[in-house]
């Protein structure tokens, strides 16, 4: 059984990658995506209803030396793309992986054998559930949007099978990174999911994709570097292979003063992942990739594996410099990518500005280091996951509608497509209000950070920052001249069916936290970091027990009421839409000092000397005080120092 | 079914308070400027008639927009009336103030959007201060939970004035006074059209006033707790505070809102962090 579902969950993805491969048929490729998507589906839920196991895979044969094997093969075949896009920064940082891992396999003669190889704990049960289910939905969605791609840019040659390939494989290789427990398989699972986003975000082929795909790689291969050299440092100073064991690592037991050094180099790696700051740079260029990778990889999951590092390795260095250092470093991204994100006019770097900035929110609970924050963090990875998931699909299905990525051409979009404004709308509300999940989180991380003062305030100022990208984005498309009845949009069941579903599911996921804190977060939060729980698991309220950190400790520290906050929401948004309508009697058309053309469902005036003119609305972007050009140069200094000071804390604690 | 009690008088008392509390401004804000000025209830009088008016509106979203500003206004004085967590009182009063400046985004008029803006800037100067005055109260009591801030002995005005400062410019933006009047002023020679309420007419735009007044008596509220026990001199301070305002609002000028948020980033922030500062120091958590 066990030995089916892991297959299942890392095998199956590449059978079906390879077939999707061979397929030139759109209907049979669609159909072998939707089922690898269900299967992959039922499975997770059955790792989830299983619960926690650990698992080698079986004697007879070599795959220990498979993955050795398949890790030169990636590394050479970044050497090549090295070669071929002439760019020296992926040559050097290919090189500086290869030949660590040659030095040590060939000349330590290390052998790497672990007992389990891996261990699907309560938190790779969390994760493996986000990546199949969203990873699967998002699968679905690019079978279609990959077609309407191609038409749009009229390609003479299909290459969806290629794309579809990547996109499918990368969840196998994502599910392998979550379950490992043998460091060194895990730094393979990393560098394919590295692969893929290189791939991915080449895909078109234009210069600009190979660019920055030639960014991503190298950046994330500073952090593939900073990981061979923490493998290399665990296994010399802790002594043979038992060292590169997770569980070991997380578990104490070894000399821990030691071991500082190397999960620092590993926070680094994650925050490189995760585009941290100064690393933010790849996961922008990534945008030029098709929406589904961006919703994929660059948001809901693959950088999720760099926040999934820095989380897990938390015990290895709680108490330690490097754990405030973890949190600052976050904070820090958490606060710089919401000032930057109020400058952007283009939607998809909104977005990614956004994960970037949640993703510093994550790994900042990860460095507060107690079990509140924890939670607070598996909880942001999962709404993060759901919301961000849905908005990048929404911005797909936008510039599907009106081919274009900019803000200011989302004008009106309530207008011209209300279902996906919908949608749109209240995958950005859950992003930054009350009652949603993200809010719920956020709200955790506030309350759990008086360890990290600092780290709050950065919290705070980025909480306010937040507010405003969003709120002035979504102005944006709400905007329409008065009329009523406006005729909904059609859409593809590949493009509403994935849409849909995260649309129920922010609802029922914010609305169940509860329960789901009760059955799979306090576990999983336990996982990372053993402690008793504070948070109280009533179904209708989210109560945080009190802390002595603060001397005059209360009993109950805070009290989120879920349930009466959704209440309130519907009380104040779903019901007066569901149940106000105006007769087009009660129309006007809005003020414009008299200088209108004609009805209300006209945007056209008087201009000078009584030519009709169309008037036009912008928005504000304060690209002099918060543009990159003005604070580029800042923020990224200040996060430079911060991961210098990072390691050097990991050099002193020894 | 006390709470139910609780929760219907809130409803019901805290416009006649609100509306009452702007009658008093208008009249004396109208002998400050040597006129004789309406009669107290005057807010009463216009708010019926508002009521009595045609619904007319520029859109359907509109409406839904101002009317949930109107009832997440409610849930946050409801927040601070049952004693509830700040945070969460905070965070509805950021939605509330967002549903505002969508229902302004929301309708193809550039006067509505200037204010809408402009509001936004608002939004953007005074909620980090709400969020730092979360965090020190914590650092004070260990608890966000506001009934904790109500039965605590010793007032949080002794450790917490730099905040106080910095939440009384709070209230100058909520109030919509000079020199934070920034997307809809009470003065009509500094404003542009009616900026942010433009496009709102008859019993919206009354919707919008009962939410002002449920949103005065809110911010009142939140500057009471800084003196919670014994609530007496917590009101004085807050009644004291609200004369203050008339006065800053009348020898004061609008002023642009990149300067507010300049002020607010600059002065307010600093004033927070060096009062959190201090209350780690003192609790010796560093």
């Amino acid at each position: 059984m066990t030995d089916g579902m892991m297959a299942i969950a890392i095998l199956l993805p590449v059978v079906a990658g390879f077939l999707i491969l061979a397929i030139r048929n759109y209907f049979a490729r669609g159909v072998v995506v939707v089922i690898t998507a269900i299967v992959l589906i039922a499975n997770s839920i059955l790792f989830a209803a299983k619960g926690p196991l650990t698992y080698t895979p079986p004697e007879g044969f070599e795959w220990g030396t498979l993955i050795s094997v398949l890790d030169y093969a990636i590394l050479v075949l970044y050497l090549l793309l090295g070669f071929k896009l002439r760019n020296r920064l992926v040559l050097i940082f290919a090189a500086t992986q290869i030949i660590p891992i040659v030095y040590f396999e060939f000349v330590m003669k290390a052998h790497m054998d672990l007992r389990p190889a891996f261990v699907v704990d309560h938190l790779a049960i969390v994760m493996t559930l986000i990546i199949s289910i969203i990873g699967s939905l998002i699968c679905i969605y690019a079978i279609r949007y990959m077609r309407d791609h191609e038409e749009h840019a009229h390609v003479d040659k299909s290459r969806q099978s290629r794309f579809l390939f990547w996109l499918v494989l990368f969840l196998g290789a994502m599910n392998g990174l979550v379950f490992a427990n043998n460091l060194f398989w895990l730094y393979f699972f990393w560098e394919v999911t590295t692969l893929c986003s290189f791939m991915l975000i080449s895909h078109d082929k234009t210069q600009i994709a190979l660019e920055n795909a030639a960014r991503a790689l190298w950046m994330n291969s500073t952090g593939g570097t900073a990981f061979i050299l923490a493998i290399i440092y665990l296994y010399v100073t802790q002594g043979g292979a038992s060292a590169l064991s997770v569980q070991n690592i997380i578990g104490g037991g070894m000399h821990s003063a030691a071991m500082v050094l190397p999960v620092a180099l590993l926070c680094f790696t994650g925050c490189t992942k995760a585009a941290q700051m100064p690393f933010q740079s790849w996961l922008l260029g990534a945008m030029v990739a098709p929406t589904p990778v961006s919703a994929l990889l660059h948001s809901s999951t693959m950088v999720k594996a760099g926040v999934y590092l820095v989380l897990r390795l938390a015990p290895a260095y709680a108490g330690t410099l490097v754990s405030t250092a973890v949190a600052v470093v976050g904070a820090f991204t958490f606060f710089g990518a919401s000032a930057l994100a109020i400058s952007q006019t283009t939607g998809k770097r909104v977005l990614a500005y956004s994960t970037i900035a949640n993703l510093g929110l994550i790994i900042a609970c990860a460095g507060i280091n107690t079990p509140l924050s924890i939670a607070a963090a598996i909880l942001l990875i999962i709404f993060h996951a759901i919301s961000k998931g849905m908005l990048f699909l929404c911005a797909g299905a936008i510039e599907h509608q009106i081919w274009s990525r900019e803000i200011e051409d989302m004008e009106g979009l309530a207008a011209k497509a209300p279902l996906v404004t919908l949608i749109t709308a209240v995958g950005m509300l859950s992003m930054f209000l009350p009652p949603f999940g993200m809010v719920l989180g956020k709200w955790i991380a506030l309350e759990a950070a008086y360890k990290v003062p600092l780290a709050a305030i950065f919290f705070v100022l980025a909480s306010a920052l937040t507010i405003v990208f969003w709120t002035k984005w979504l102005g944006r498309l709400l905007q329409v001249v008065p009329k009523l009845g406006w005729p909904l949009e059609k859409l593809s069941p590949s493009y509403s069916f994935p849409l849909w579903t995260l649309f129920i599911g922010i609802f029922v996921v914010g609305f169940g936290i509860g329960p789901i804190y009760h059955y799979f977060i306090a576990s999983a939060t336990s996982d990372v970091i053993p402690g008793i729980s504070m948070i109280g698991s009533g179904w209708a309220n989210v109560v945080l027990a009190g802390s002595s950190a603060v001397q005059t400790g209360a009993a109950v520290r805070g009290s989120f009421p879920v349930w009466v906050l959704y209440l309130v929401l519907g009380i104040a948004l779903f019901l007066p839409m569901l149940f106000f309508g105006l007769k087009s009697t009660q129309l006007r058309q809005v003020y414009l000092c008299g200088e209108q053309t004609g009805g209300t469902d006209t945007d056209e005036w008087c201009a000078e000397a009584d030519i009709k003119t169309k008037f036009i609305l912008g928005g504000y972007y304060f690209q002099g005080t918060l543009g990159e050009k003005a604070l580029n140069p800042w923020v990224n200094t200040v996060a430079i120092l911060l991961l210098a000071i990072m390691i050097v804390c990991g050099v002193i604690s020894k | 079914m006390n709470q139910f009690i609780i929760v219907i008088a809130t409803i019901v008392l805290a416009p006649i308070a609100g509306g009452l509390l702007f009658g008093i401004d208008r009249r004396i804000t109208a002998r400050l400027q040597g006129r004789f000025g309406p009669p107290i209830l005057q807010p009463f009088y216009d708010l019926f008639k508002l009521l009595g008016k045609d619904s007319i509106a520029v859109s359907n979203m509109q409406f839904v927009w101002i009317y949930a500003y109107l009832i997440l206004m409610i849930a946050s004085l409801l927040c601070l009336i049952l004693q509830l967590d700040f945070l969460v009182l905070v965070f509805l009063l950021g939605f509330a103030g967002v549903a505002l400046v969508l229902g302004a985004f929301s309708t193809k008029s550039p006067y509505s959007h200037f204010g809408a803006n402009r509001e936004l800037l608002q939004i953007l100067a005074y909620e980090p201060v709400l969020l730092l005055l979360a965090i020190a109260i914590y650092a004070q009591n260990g608890t966000f939970l506001i009934s904790e801030i109500v039965s605590h002995q010793q007032p949080l005005l002794l450790s917490l004035w730099p905040l106080f400062i910095a939440v009384l410019y709070v209230l100058t933006i909520k109030m919509r006074k000079s020199p934070f009047d920034i997307s809809t002023s009470h003065h009509a020679h500094q404003e542009i059209v009616k900026g942010i309420t433009i496009e709102y007419s008859g019993p919206f735009l009354a919707l919008y006033e009962l939410a002002e007044w449920y949103e005065i008596v809110l911010v009142l509220g939140i500057i009471v707790l800084f003196w919670a026990n014994p609530l007496w001199i917590g009101l004085l301070i807050a009644f004291a505070a609200f004369l203050l305002e008339l006065v800053v609002d009348n020898i004061a000028a609008r002023m642009t809102a990149r300067w507010m948020v300049r002020l607010s980033w600059s002065v307010g922030l600093t004033l927070g962090i060096l009062n959190i500062a201090y209350l780690y120091i003192m609790k010796g958590v560093f």
